[in-house]
Formats: C-alpha cells, sequence, structure tokens
C-alpha cells in the first residue's frame, strides 16, 4: 500500500476532554500513521444509525511507537454529531477514515510564513505549525475568535511561547487585537511594508468570509494564501461528490471536491 | 448430506454471472478505483460506476447533500468525467484490478443514451450496462423516461437496440405502480431491473427560510428507506420473471439477506460505503457466516423463499 494511502480502522478512545468550548481526543489505532498538516479524518462512534454520517475532523497530532498508534483530533460541539462525541468515554470504540485529503504544501524556498485560524480553524494549522517549529523556520500564528473564552489554550499553540510570534486577535477586543485577523493582518502588512520586503506566505483555516477576506487582502500583494475550506461530506474520500467548491481551472470553472483535491487549496483557484 | 465449509455464493443476473451477490451503487462508489487503497475491488459481484453521459458534466452547485434522520439527501447532478474518458482511462484499470464491472449512463436525449451505450459496447470486459432512468435531481437524468410505463419503455427499446451488451435497467421508486414499471422494462427487453433510486425528498432551513440543496429537492437515501425499498423490490421480483437487483438502505449482510429473502438476484450498497468503505465486503463475509451459520451450501437455496404461510 503506498504510503500516506488511506485506510479505515477501529480505535479507542484514550482521552476525550473538554477545555473552555473545545474538544480534545486522543484515540489508540493499530497503526501509526503519517499525516500532512491539513489533512483530516472521518470519524464515528455512536451506536445506530442516526446520525448517518462520520464527521470530518482535521488532524491535530499524531504519534505512537511501531505496531501501535495514536491520533489527536480537537473538535468544537457544533451539531448532533460533534454533540454524540463529546459523550463519548475513555475505551469507548471509534470508527474512523483516515488520513484524507490534500493538506498543505510547504515550498522549500525561505520565507516568512503566517498561519491564520479562525474559530476551531486552529486545529488544523496548528500541525503546519507544528512542522515548521520542527525545521526552526520562521512563522507567526494570527487566532481569531469572537471572544476571549474562544481562543484556544495558550499551552496548545505550537512554539507559542517564542515572544512576539502569537496574534491574538477578538471580535470584542476581550483579548489581544481588538477586530478581526483580517483586520490584524493588514496592520502586519503595513509593518512589513516598513520594515523592507520579506517573503511571505499565508496559512489559513476559518470561516469561510474570514479566508476571503484574507485571499482578498493577499493576493493583490502577490503573497501565497493557501486555504483549508469547510464543507458537509458524506464519505470524506472522494466518491459522494457531495462536498465540491468552485474553482477556476483556466478559463473555465468547474466543481472540485473538498474532501480530495481539498480541503487545502490554493487561494488564487476558489471562487468565493 | 455435509455442508461445504465454504457455502457457494455465485449469483446470476441473466447472463451475468457474479462471485457474490454483492455489488456497489451507482454514484456511491466513484469509478471503484477510489476503493483500492481499503480492499481488493475484483472481491465484489460487482463494481457499479458513477452515471456515465456522453460528455464530461459539471453537476449542480454546492449545497449538493443533507443529513436527514438516518438517511440522506443528495442533489450532486450527475457530476461525471463522460463515456470517452471512462473507456480510455478507468475501464482498462479497473480490468487491470480484476474487478467485474458495470457502467450506469444516463443521456439528455435517448439519442444521447444510445450513444452512450454504443461507445460502451466497445469495452469488451464491462460486464452490463445499466440504464438511469430514475435520476430525480436533474430534468434530463432519466426521470422523464423513467415516471411512466411509456416512457421507459420507449427508452429502453432504443438502448436494447443500440447495444448487445446485457442491459439493466434502474426504476425509480417515484411511481405509483412498481410493477407496472418493472414489466415495461421487461417488455422493451431489458435483462434485468435493478431498484430502487434514491425517493424524493427536501429539505429547508427554517431560520434563513431557504431550501438547504442548490437543487432545492433531492434523492433521499440510508437506513431511512430500506422498507420502502424492500416491499418494492417484493413487488417487483412478483411482477417479472427477469431478475431484479434490490439496493435501498442496505448497511449489513442482515439487510442484503432480507433483499435477497424476498426474491432479489443480487443487491447494491450505496450510501452505506460513505460511512465505512469497508462496508460492501463485510456484507459478502457476513452473508457467507450467516449461510455456514444456517447450513445453506448455495445461494440459490435462499434467495426467493419467503415464507407467507
Amino acid at each position: 500500500m503506498p504510503h500516506g494511502s488511506p485506510r479505515f480502522v477501529h480505535g479507542k478512545i484514550l482521552h476525550n476532554t473538554g477545555s473552555g468550548i473545545f474538544y480534545r481526543m486522543e484515540v489508540a489505532i493499530p497503526e501509526r500513521i503519517d499525516f500532512v498538516p491539513g489533512q483530516f479524518a472521518m470519524v464515528s462512534g455512536w451506536p445506530g444509525n442516526d446520525p448517518l454520517l462520520p464527521r470530518p475532523l482535521a488532524i491535530f497530532r499524531s504519534g505512537g511507537p511501531r505496531g501501535k498508534g495514536t491520533v489527536e483530533f480537537v473538535y468544537k460541539v457544533v451539531g448532533r454529531g460533534t454533540a454524540l462525541l463529546s459523550g463519548l468515554h475513555v475505551g469507548d470504540p471509534l470508527a474512523l477514515t483516515l488520513p484524507l485529503g490534500h493538506g498543505f504544501e510547504f515550498p522549500g524556498e525561505d520565507r516568512s510564513w503566517w498561519l491564520v485560524g479562525g474559530g476551531v480553524g486552529f486545529s488544523s494549522v496548528f500541525p503546519a505549525a507544528a512542522a515548521l517549529d520542527a525545521q526552526r523556520s520562521d512563522f507567526e500564528i494570527f487566532l481569531g475568535a469572537r471572544t476571549r473564552d474562544q481562543l484556544p489554550p495558550g499551552e496548545w499553540i505550537p512554539g507559542g511561547a517564542v515572544p512576539g510570534r502569537v496574534h491574538l486577535c477578538t471580535d470584542d477586543g476581550t483579548a489581544g487585537f481588538f477586530g478581526t485577523v483580517g483586520a490584524a493582518l493588514r496592520d502586519r502588512i503595513e509593518r512589513r511594508k516598513s520594515s523592507g520586503p520579506e517573503r511571505v506566505a499565508i496559512l489559513a483555516c476559518g470561516p469561510r468570509e474570514m479566508l476571503k477576506a484574507v485571499a482578498e487582502l493577499a493576493l493583490p500583494l502577490d503573497i501565497h494564501v493557501q486555504v483549508s475550506l469547510e464543507s458537509h461530506m458524506a464519505c470524506g474520500f472522494g466518491v459522494c461528490w457531495g462536498c465540491v467548491t468552485a474553482v477556476r481551472d483556466g478559463e473555465k470553472a468547474g466543481y472540485r471536491r473538498v474532501c480530495r483535491e481539498g480541503p487545502v487549496f490554493d487561494a488564487r483557484e476558489v471562487v468565493w | 448430506m455435509t455442508t461445504p465449509a465454504t457455502p457457494d455464493l455465485t449469483a446470476r443476473v441473466g447472463t451475468v454471472l457474479l462471485k457474490n451477490p454483492v455489488m456497489s451503487a451507482s454514484g456511491t462508489f466513484g469509478y471503484g478505483l477510489e476503493f483500492t487503497p481499503f480492499y481488493d475491488i475484483s472481491r465484489l459481484g460487482a463494481v457499479v460506476v458513477k452515471g456515465l453521459s456522453l460528455l464530461p458534466t459539471p453537476g449542480n452547485a454546492p449545497g449538493r447533500i443533507v443529513e436527514t434522520p438516518a438517511g440522506m439527501l443528495n442533489a450532486i447532478g450527475l457530476q461525471n468525467i463522460g463515456v470517452e474518458r471512462f473507456v480510455s482511462e478507468v475501464a482498462p484499470r479497473l480490468t487491470d484490478a480484476g474487478a467485474v464491472y458495470v457502467a450506469n449512463i444516463y443521456g439528455r436525449t435517448i439519442e444521447e443514451y444510445e450513444a452512450v451505450a454504443r461507445r460502451l459496447s466497445g469495452v469488451p470486459a464491462l460486464a452490463a450496462i445499466e440504464l438511469n432512468a430514475s435520476c430525480p435531481n436533474v430534468k434530463e437524468g432519466g426521470i422523464a423516461f423513467g415516471s411512466s410505463p411509456g416512457g421507459l419503455s420507449g427508452l429502453t427499446r432504443r438502448v436494447r437496440a443500440a447495444t448487445g451488451k446485457p442491459l439493466w435497467v434502474k426504476l425509480s421508486p417515484n411511481v405509483s405502480d412498481i410493477g407496472a414499471m418493472a414489466r415495461a422494462a421487461e417488455e422493451a427487453g431489458a435483462d434485468a431491473v435493478t431498484l430502487i433510486n434514491t425517493i424524493v425528498g427536501m429539505a429547508v432551513d427554517p431560520g434563513t427560510r431557504r431550501p438547504i440543496l442548490s437543487n432545492v429537492t433531492g434523492g433521499l437515501s440510508g437506513p431511512a428507506v430500506k422498507p420502502v425499498a424492500l416491499r418494492m423490490v417484493w413487488e417487483a421480483c412478483k411482477a417479472v420473471k427477469i431478475p431484479v437487483v434490490g439496493i435501498g438502505g442496505i448497511q449489513s449482510a442482515g439487510d442484503a439477506l432480507e433483499f435477497l429473502l424476498v426474491g432479489a438476484a443480487a443487491v447494491q450498497v450505496g450510501t452505506a460505503n460513505f460511512r465505512n468503505p469497508n462496508a460492501c465486503v463485510e456484507i459478502v463475509d457476513g452473508i457467507r457466516d450467516f449461510f455456514v451459520r444456517e447450513k445453506i451450501s448455495r445461494l440459490d437455496d435462499y434467495r426467493g423463499t419467503l415464507l407467507l404461510e
């Protein structure tokens, strides 16, 4: 089997605990999996046929010794599926299909990375931060939330202890920058201009309006932007064609699968 | 008499011989190759690929699926790569994978149906053509032909004349008399009927006051439709002599056995593939285990043996 190709596995919950509005869940699986930041898993575990479909969750971390693996997720309760997930206990079985989708790309050239997470979107950019931290790349993190209580705990941020690296933004000003991550990014771009040229690439995940704002801000300045999109999906591995998003394809437009060609797209391709 | 350890699961759909009665349902299995990371697709009775049209089709705008109690609605709009790319790029790889495969087809006009069927007739390994006369999500997806016995008969006759391949006709449940539709297909030369396609449904958002699907209505599938599907398959089995392939909400071997019991020659598994990519092969194994446990040596000894007394 090719490296990194998806598999369907049964796992057991090692922990599943809430921290503010977020849950962090670790699952024991038969084998260690390798994943690219931005890739995800389809997860189900509740008994019965209702709700019917598994839920897509970004892979937050993976690990474990040979022959034994673990995978970790961070999620927010948004509907019935995640509510049921949050009620599962240590030792409960889960079914997972993973790793899925096309993750973030890290071109080799020397550049600064700005990672942008809105809401629970941090769950797919933190793995990118961990990868960049491991290779000692230069990166900054912008986290947006409506209010202070909806930001992730500081200790979850990979490399977050470096002074000046993390920019918190709240819509109500209760923590960090008073305003959206888009506005914070605009400020950062202004400062970049005054301090001379700097090659920047943005990796972003969050609500669609936020991603659109980031793309509209950065693309005209020739800043490379990758966005991780969300969509309702039935299968997660490319066969239901339910999760498509409109993309530009040369002169034409077409529908591509968020689960397969995405969830990470070059922001220039996305039809907002 | 001793029961062999491995029961004979061979199924026959007309002249098409299947190693077991479990097929994938069109539209839930991509072009089949997407499942090769999970298991050897030659283990299935057959792979039925996503509906093919004469030209590539973009499909409906997003807002294509919504989950409903024990089911889902979809309005994909038959997005597909077109018959030409299927023949040149996909079919050889399915053959290499050792899969028995069936092509589901649709057209906007009868002439397009004929053209797709003719193009596929030149694919030696193709086991059968499944005529989609019942997609509820595009005006031209066959529902215009598939909602009256006369329309279905006319379409089936024309496609029958266009191809020498075994021709299966997939029936819509959105009709008042499924037996009459099955008979219309049979009389027009179909080698088998497959049913049910999805049941037309709808979902709206009370807050935004908008439909959730861009197409407004969509096709319901999943466990929620199984009782309806089972009743219709039973009725179709009584109405025709040609084989009936049962489809609709099959999630487990037990579900598949119910369809075989009421007379289906084989089954197709659809929405279950979304939840569990291994669903089809787990159902094959489950049927085998059931036959071993019940000391049934052949599928033919079981199917159609519903006790009504």
